[in-house]
């Protein structure tokens, strides 16, 4: 079966970058599977060759602390395009790392991010025509946790 | 930071736009274009990737339950197959299935819950994700039972994973990529770890 991985290979491409505003999250606690923020997204831009526009403020992103140390991230929040188009962004994700690292998160630091692992899978809906490719491909993103909110580097997946 | 990403020409851009296969040759690891981001998002987002296994899918005869209220639902069965890979190998257990679903835009929507079990008897929850879509006539074949190249249709998925196994614990904490081949008794996925 090993000839199998000289197959398809895998390629993306940026689709945008996306820049959202979280204040301070609120913090639920120990719930049954780990420990449960919900991180409000109040604003934010986004901006790629194909698309751009801001964040409606509405969304959230409600993280997870499991008990083995890996944030799992789910968040939900609607876009709107600068043509007036409404897209709606769903995206579970993962971040992981060194334990001086997210400290240094927690603190509020700007951290190299290619010091933790910060990586997602956006989906997208939406019934605009000139943004239709988005309900059809597959997504990573790629983040950088700043003292503000994260910056995704989205790709596309070709 | 590391640009060693497998991005292609925006010379691509009108055929994914269109829906059309976008699997190029010449995309391999490490052939891809340097692909500068804005400087204002350019410290270390660069996005790579490596193979963690190919997973060979054996189905049987899929069971369809036609117009649902999302679309066209079959569920496919899993009756076997195996995986291998650089830190693991094994075999795909029998009793996981598909849940496929057709869209009223025409994209297949896969729903895959499967057990692998190591070739050192660790058991591996794995779920993904995923879509499928191309051109009506290569679709038409799939549907047929033919095998196509599977440049010549999108079939990407997002699997996941869950172990309680100390030797495969790197598997929880990774986002991953399949790249899907559709076969005539099932289906062959690469899967990528995104690095």
């Amino acid at each position: 079966m090993s000839s199998d991985y000289e197959g398809n290979g895998m390629a993306s491409r940026l689709l945008m970058t996306l820049q959202v505003v979280v204040p301070p999250p609120r913090k639920l606690g120990a719930v049954p599977h780990g420990t449960r923020v919900i991180a409000a997204i109040t604003s934010g831009t986004f901006e790629g060759p194909r698309l751009r526009g801001k964040v409606l403020p509405g969304g959230s992103d409600w993280t997870l602390l499991r008990p083995d140390g890996v944030l799992e991230l789910d968040l939900r929040i609607t876009l709107e395009t600068d043509d007036g188009a409404l897209i709606y962004m769903t995206s579970f994700g993962l971040r992981h790392g060194p334990p001086e690292v997210l400290a240094a998160l927690a603190r509020g630091e700007s951290v190299d991010p290619s010091k933790y692992y910060f990586r997602t899978t956006p989906r997208f809906e939406t019934s605009a025509p000139q943004y239709a490719f988005l309900n059809r491909l597959i997504a990573i993103s790629s983040g950088d946790r700043r003292a503000t909110g994260p910056i995704y580097t989205v790709e596309e997946i070709l | 930071m590391d640009f060693r990403r497998r991005d292609v020409l925006e010379v691509v851009a009108a055929s994914v736009v269109a829906g059309a296969a976008s699997t190029l040759p010449g995309c391999a690891h490490g052939a891809g274009a340097d692909h500068r981001l804005p400087i204002a998002y350019e410290r270390g987002t660069a996005m790579n990737s490596r193979p963690l296994m190919t997973v060979r899918i054996t189905a049987a005869p899929s069971q369809k339950l036609g117009a649902v209220p999302h679309g066209i639902r079959s569920i496919v069965p899993v009756t076997g197959g195996d995986f291998e890979g650089p830190r693991l190998r094994g075999a795909v257990l029998p009793g996981g299935g598909d849940w496929l679903l057709v869209r009223s835009d025409g994209v297949l929507e896969l729903d895959l819950r499967i057990t692998l079990e190591t070739d050192d008897h660790a058991l591996i929850y794995m779920t993904f994700q995923g879509l499928r879509h191309g051109p009506p006539d290569v679709i038409a074949a799939l549907g047929r039972g033919e095998v196509v190249d599977p440049a010549s249709y999108y079939f990407r998925t997002l699997p996941r994973f869950e172990t309680s196994t100390e030797t495969y614990a790197f598997l929880n904490r990774m986002i991953t990529v399949g790249v899907g081949q559709a076969r005539p008794d099932g289906a062959i996925h690469e899967i990528y770890e995104i690095l």
